[in-house]
């Protein structure tokens, strides 16, 4: 028992790491993944191709290798810690997948909506920011909350590139007290304590704002 | 004779190759209250969304108070903002309460502060009737409400024309009743009125000129006495024979 308060103090710190990685990348994914969803749906053809070629590439590699390219690349330009390379990364990554659950989401907004908000004199750009996307963004939640939990485990990743987080921590307990179990199994609990957590504070939000067509 | 609100020129719409309106030509006069009728799929509804260019017609003019609103460089927006349209399908926007959906035209198009769109939205409501449900949700209501309250939101506009594409037509018979009451108080008050309906009984009582359209062109055209008792056209008399037994108003 000794040991695993041990462990829970070690691996504490790691935690916050954790959270902030999660949150930095949420948020840039939630930015770039709504932007990129109206520029599929309603932009042009560059627009269009642009947001496709994105959410395609994106997807198709897997995130630990994203997190080690753009942390190779932006070390070039800019001086980066590890903790904020691996977050942007992180974002990246997530905007393409965030691109898609928002793009389902604009896609079931009745037609009848941009029609009406179009005939009381909206313009397109108007329509979209005060009458489609509102409604969008509540259609998106349920997803959003699954995408939390993705990311969340996603961090994880990025260890590889030295950021202190859960798993970094985790893996020199480990190999520091030579119970592996015990510290990887730590790390688990916290994790799925931190899913918990944030699901059900999702899903009240989810009720709060439900909208019924 | 006062000046046409509404000039419609040789009006064609075309989806494709297939020509949905054919050179369609009528004026509206200030307060005038068109009912337009015919069978499904012969452009009624296709006409309305050009006349207030949500359809950008093939060919064809338009005039708004003797401003050509289908000429190049027009602000369309600008052009449907002058132009109240009432849908088959209510479409109001869920995500605001019934209050809201009346005044986020105002506030966000007409650029109306706040607190006075407010007043002007309630006093909409009053005048359809919905003033008690302010802060219900669509979703809240039935589908009469629902279609007052699509009523309220285009009036707030304070359009010069009022466009009902079937206003009636998806709601249940003991629910038209509320909503064509509402349209004959408006109609009684002055408002310039093109509505697409089935409802002949409507037609008969409120309307100035009825308009009768097949395939995509005008028929024939008159008072709602000419129509429906003495009507010229052979296909207009066998289009009434269809629709007029059975019929309640």
């Amino acid at each position: 028992m000794q040991a695993f308060y041990t462990m829970l103090h070690f691996l504490l710190p790691g935690l916050g790491v954790t959270i902030s990685v999660t949150a930095i990348a949420l948020c840039m994914g939630c930015c770039i993944g709504a932007l990129m969803a109206v520029m599929r749906v309603y932009g042009g053809f560059v627009a269009k191709a642009l947001a496709v070629c994105y959410s395609m590439v994106v997807r198709a590699v897997p995130v630990v290798v994203i997190i080690f390219i753009l942390f190779f690349v932006i070390s070039e330009f800019v001086d980066l810690s590890p903790f904020m390379s691996g977050a942007i990364a992180l974002g990246f990554a997530s905007g393409a997948y965030q691109t898609e659950i928002f793009r389902g989401a604009l896609l079931s907004i009745p037609q009848g909506q941009m029609v009406a908000a179009r005939g009381i004199g909206m313009s397109r750009t108007k329509a979209i920011r005060c009458i489609i996307l509102p409604q969008a963004f509540r259609v998106a939640i349920p997803s959003l909350i699954n995408e939390v939990s993705l990311v969340l485990k996603d961090s994880s990743l990025v260890f590889v590139i030295g950021v202190p987080e859960l798993m970094r921590r985790a893996q020199y307990a480990s190999a520091s007290t030579m119970e592996p179990l015990l510290a990887f199994g730590t790390a688990a609990c916290f994790y799925i304590l931190m899913t918990l957590f944030v699901s059900r504070l999702l899903e009240a939000v989810e009720k709060r704002f439900a909208i019924s067509f | 004779m006062p000046l046409p609100v509404l000039r419609i020129e040789k009006l064609c719409k075309s989806f494709d190759s297939t020509a949905v309106i054919s050179d369609v030509s009528f004026n509206v006069i200030p307060s005038e209250v068109i009912v337009v009728i015919g069978s499904s799929g012969t452009g009624k509804s296709t006409m309305l969304q050009c006349i207030n260019l949500l359809h950008r017609p093939t060919s064809g003019r338009i005039f708004l108070q003797e401003k050509e609103i289908t000429a190049p460089g027009v602000n369309q927006d600008d052009v449907r903002r002058q132009m109240g349209m009432v849908f088959q399908e209510f479409n109001l926007f869920n995500h605001l309460t019934v209050l809201g959906n009346v005044t986020i035209g105002m506030v966000k198009v007409s650029g109306i502060p706040a607190k006075q769109a407010k007043e002007k939205a309630m006093q909409e409501l009053v005048r359809v009737g919905m003033a008690e449900q302010c802060d219900k949700y669509p979703a809240q209501l039935s589908g009469g409400q629902k279609q007052r309250v699509g009523n309220a939101r285009a009036l707030g506009m304070d359009p010069k024309v009022m466009l009902f594409d079937e206003p009636t037509s998806a709601l249940d018979p003991e629910l038209t009743g509320e909503v064509l009451a509402v349209m004959q108080k408006l109609a009684a008050e002055g408002m310039t009125m093109i509505i697409v309906s089935h409802e002949m009984g409507f037609a008969r009582e409120v309307a100035d000129r009825v308009i009768f359209m097949e395939d995509g062109t005008i028929e024939e055209q008159g008072t709602p006495d000419q129509i429906f008792s003495t009507p010229r056209s052979e296909r207009t008399r066998k289009f009434l024979s269809v629709i007029r037994p059975g019929k309640s108003t």
